[in-house]
């Protein structure tokens, strides 16, 4: 009896709240973005009727950005700053309940950005009008990035000498043997796309031809190519896993080590080694990649709120006063007229030439396949 | 029949307990169950980010996910290992905080230990603290040259290299956890030591039992749900808990299943981190439900019946001061030490230089243009940003600690006064199930749960109502769980003695239960706070620029690598959560540590 009874306010009270269980009520996603071409001045005249701007980030840098944008245009900004897992999932459930949220997206993450947000239309590239035909490589035209960044083989320089580390192979030999730091690929997207990168045939090639100017003789594979030998050749020679940029450069950096240390992380983080007191050298030239180099993207959401204004924002992104704040060692701008960094001779080309560059296509369709190998080394 | 059927309904809400477990009942089925739906669901369907790979359209159905965690030769480094070193590390963190916690709330309740007032406050701090400062404490005293950098505070003072074993992995996991959640041991069984009915140990001293006996036959038995509890708790805290291991596992690559659950679920394969967040429910179900047998089979642990508790306390003698003084630099070591770090760690330039000259206070009041090492960020105490996230932040924790621990106190009655019932056990789960969920999980749903409108539930997305009610859901664990216990050892009769007079219910309450039970009461409030305080991953994704938190500037500064604005906004949050413990403790004489002994 009790439990008959039990069954009936149980039934009745499903009833009851049954709607809420219900899909919500889904609209269709439409693109906001209006494709008429506008001069300079009616695109801010209709910017400052859109009211507030909201721009999703990779950086903190972006902030400054607005700050300066505000001031030149009076359009106030919210920036807010996203790890890419959480990027994703917050335009992507945003776009999909069609909610006012983001009008600028700049992400980073490639293999996830491609088919997750880009695909289902959730952004939509722009090209603002001062960026076409300045962009300096076809790569870096679509999706449009916005700067690309490289991590780079850094070693601890105390002792002097000439650079250490000439070829990639260096790193599989015992005297590197837990001298390699990288941060964790599971917990930094752009480490896991540059594994997948170098498992694609052309680059695995280049990788087997490394090894031969290096030992004299032809790699014997036990994994499907070069690439992933060479992944499982530096997981079993010990390399630590880090957990953020700074620490590992503060780690290889440190003086008093004499012992060789190296590891691969952004190129930024030579910036403060001065005022820190770091030895830290970048290695030039590797055979045959000196590490990679990874693309941050800029879109318009497609259901943006403020079309105009995020248009507007771009085009100002790729100013001279808009790039100022990142005008610094470690961040190219992919366009000709912002090509000359403040702290680096090297341009993104000279960068590009000697690194892996992330490809959002050929990762996104074997990264998984990468992933699953790597956690089945451990 | 229906006459009957209709005195049968009025007879079950005459009980106030009735009415306000099938309420629960309702809220909390859908606000925990449907997110458990959704989950289970996702390990079963193609994601968008595995689609190109799979040549399938994302949504459809698959068993690749389970296929690949359970039976895959990879199976072993994703599931098998890391699910082993889970156990490992979590039992271990049970063991020391019930050794660790158990030890010190008998010393003080039952001991003529000195400095009680001090060593009871101070030791609730590492529960305070987020968890990884311990681990970074540790990190930092006894790291190896694995890692590089500057050796270790203990390898500088002594030339000894500590060994690998020592220094990460599954030993200072379970350690450093176990600590950190030693202040639960100590709230819980510290609580019930205080509370008892000094009567029985009494009677049995009278009939010449020997101290021994005493303990073993009538004191642990009557702590032993408080002991479950905490075990429960902490065991659960343990397996879910991210940073520590993190922290201290990944320089040897050690794997646990949340390690694991964050690669998948921030890689491109969150099927497989869903069934792995769901065997992890599954197991902490499967505690609970043991958990419920033991308190269920051994009905009695009524300690609270409003007869003499006059406790005596026994004598240390001549260890007093040994162990004093003990327990002291113990305390001092877990709970000042990483405090002190924080603050020296926010006014020095370069780290790892303690030099005088080295010290700045350019992190905390140095304007916009004087901090070009960290972006030109402005100090602390002079940025906007901070104090508009401060004041969210406070507003959040306070909201959600009061909505989450009323409803956790009268989930805590209700359970305990419908014991038997499967509506009681049901709540019971339900009360408890969102402690088991993944914080990231759990806001994900939450997102698409309520981005849109749902019947009479309007959108709530960007709202601060959501936040409060992510967090209200998520941190009442803490509250119905202190609610279960204080109830458990409340005697029914008192409440009887009230109803036969003829006193309403809420006067019940408010006059009888809550005065008694004012101590475990308030810390049901307290323990939301704190954690809303310092929580993260549960927010981030549901923020909003108008209600951002703390932690998420937090989260901003350390992932920039600028440490000292992230060790002063550490520093800031234990400093306001010990304010507001004080002025708890100062207006309502109650604390989260019930000033145990004091």
């Amino acid at each position: 009896m009790k439990t008959v009874r039990f069954i009936t306010v149980m039934v009745l009270l499903s009833l009851l709240v049954l709607p809420v269980f219900a899909n919500g009520q889904t609209e269709k996603t439409e693109a906001k973005v209006e494709e008429k071409v506008m001069t300079h001045d009616e695109l801010v005249e209709a910017a400052k009727a859109e009211g507030t701007l909201t721009v999703y980030t990779y950086s903190s840098r972006t902030t400054k950005i607005g700050d300066a944008f505000t001031a030149l245009y009076g359009i106030p900004v919210e920036v807010t700053q996203l790890k890419d897992t959480e990027m994703i999932e917050k335009v992507s459930k945003e776009a999909a309940a069609n909610l006012d949220a983001a009008d600028v997206v700049f992400c980073q993450d490639g293999s996830r950005v491609i088919p997750e947000l880009v695909y289902t239309g959730y952004v939509t590239r722009f090209v603002p009008e001062n960026v076409e035909g300045h962009i300096v490589d076809a790569e870096f035209e679509d999706p449009l990035v916005f700067e690309a960044m490289p991590k780079v083989f850094i070693y601890n320089n105390e002792d002097g000498g000439d650079q250490k580390l000439t070829n990639i192979w260096q790193l599989t030999e015992p005297e590197w043997s837990g001298a390699l730091q990288f941060k964790d690929p599971f917990s930094e997207a752009v480490n896991m796309n540059f594994f997948t990168m170098i498992t694609r045939e052309d680059w695995a090639e280049k990788i087997a031809e490394a090894y031969k100017s290096y030992y004299g003789k032809d790699i014997q594979l036990t994994t499907k190519n070069a690439g992933y030998e060479w992944i499982k050749a530096i997981y079993n020679n010990g390399c630590v896993l880090g957990k953020s940029d700074t620490t590992i450069g503060e780690n290889v950096g440190a003086k008093g080590q004499h012992r060789d240390i190296a590891g691969l992380f952004t190129l930024n983080k030579m910036r403060n080694a001065k005022s820190k007191d770091l030895a830290l050298a970048p290695a030039y030239g590797m055979e045959p990649f000196s590490g990679f180099m990874y693309p941050a993207y800029v879109f318009v959401a497609s259901n943006a709120k403020a079309p105009n204004a995020a248009k507007l924002f771009i085009e100002f992104a790729f100013t001279e006063e808009g790039w100022k704040p990142f005008n610094l060692l470690g961040d190219y701008s992919p366009v000709d007229y912002l090509s000359d960094n403040a702290e680096d001779d090297l341009t993104i080309v000279d960068w590009k030439n000697q690194l892996v560059w992330e490809d959002p296509a050929w990762c996104a369709e074997n990264r998984a396949e990468v992933e699953e190998f790597i956690s089945s080394i451990v | 029949m229906i006459k009957k059927q209709l005195y049968r309904f009025y007879k079950f809400i005459k009980k106030p307990y009735n009415i306000i477990l099938s309420v629960l009942l309702i809220v909390l089925g859908y606000l925990t169950l449907f997110p458990m739906l959704t989950m289970i669901k996702d390990t079963f369907t193609v994601h968008v980010s595995e689609s190109m790979r799979l040549k399938q359209a994302a949504g459809s159905w698959t068993l690749n996910h389970w296929f690949k965690v359970l039976f895959d030769p990879s199976s072993l480094s994703v599931f098998y290992k890391p699910f082993l070193n889970s156990l490992i590390t979590s039992l271990g963190a049970c063991l020391v905080a019930l050794l660790f916690g158990g030890v010190f709330s008998w010393l003080i309740t039952r001991t003529n230990i000195r400095w009680k007032k001090v060593l009871s406050s101070l030791f609730i701090f590492p529960y305070i603290m987020p968890s990884w400062t311990i681990a970074l404490a540790w990190y930092n005293v006894f790291k190896n040259s694995v890692v590089g950098g500057v050796p270790g505070t203990f390898q500088a003072l002594t030339g000894i290299e500590p060994p690998n074993w020592f220094a990460y992995g599954a030993f200072p996991i379970a350690l450093v956890t176990g600590l950190h959640y030693a202040p639960f041991a100590y709230i819980m069984i510290g609580g019930v030591l205080r509370n008892m009915d000094a009567n029985l140990e009494e009677a049995a001293m009278m009939l010449k039992t020997s101290r021994n006996r005493i303990v073993r036959k009538i004191t642990i038995p009557m702590i032993l749900p408080a002991i479950l509890s905490t075990f429960l708790l902490v065991f659960s805290s343990a397996m879910s808990s991210f940073a520590v291991p993190q922290f201290l596992g990944l320089p040897v690559r050690y794997q646990v299943l949340t390690t694991q659950l964050y690669r998948t679920l921030n890689g491109i394969n969150p099927g497989q981190g869903y069934c792995i967040a769901m065997i992890m429910i599954l197991l902490s179900v499967g505690i609970l439900a043991f958990n419920q047998r033991m308190v269920g089979t051994r009905k009695n642990y009524t300690t609270v019946t409003g007869k003499s508790s006059n406790i005596s306390l026994i004598n240390l003698k001549k260890a007093r001061n040994v162990i004093s003084v003990i327990a002291v630099v113990l305390i001092l070591m877990v709970s000042i030490l990483p405090l002190v770090s924080f603050a020296l760690e926010s006014v020095i330039l370069k780290p790892g230089d303690y030099s005088p000259s080295n010290f700045t206070l350019q992190f905390w009041i140095g304007s916009a243009e004087e901090n070009s090492i960290a972006n030109n960020e402005a100090g602390l105490l002079l940025n906007p940003n901070l104090w508009k996230a401060l004041w969210n932040s406070i507003k959040l924790s306070i909201v959600c600690a009061l909505t989450a621990g009323t409803l956790g106190f009268l989930a805590g009655y209700g359970i305990v006064r419908g014991r038997g019932t499967k509506l009681a056990k049901i709540v019971d789960n339900l009360a408890f199930f969102p402690y088991l969920m993944p914080s990231m999980a759990f806001s994900v749903i939450y997102l698409s749960m309520f981005s849109t409108r749902r019947g009479p539930i309007p959108a709530l997305y960007g709202s601060f109502f959501l936040l409060v009610l992510i967090g209200t859901v998520k941190y009442m664990p803490f509250a119905s769980r202190s609610g279960i216990n204080s109830m458990l050892q409340l005697s029914n009769q008192i409440e009887e003695a009230g109803e036969i007079i003829g006193v309403s219910w809420p006067k019940r309450m408010a006059r009888l239960v809550i005065p008694i039970q004012k101590s475990s009461f308030i810390s049901g409030y307290l323990l939301p706070f704190i954690s809303c305080m310092r929580e993260l991953s549960l927010f981030v994704l549901l923020v909003t620029p108008q209600n951002r938190v703390l932690t998420t500037l937090l989260f901003q500064y350390n992932e920039k690598g600028w440490s000292q604005y992230s060790n002063g906004i550490n520093l800031m949050i234990v400093i306001i959560v010990l304010l507001v413990n004080f002025g708890v403790n100062k207006a309502t004489g109650a604390s989260i540590d019930k000033g145990i002994g004091g």
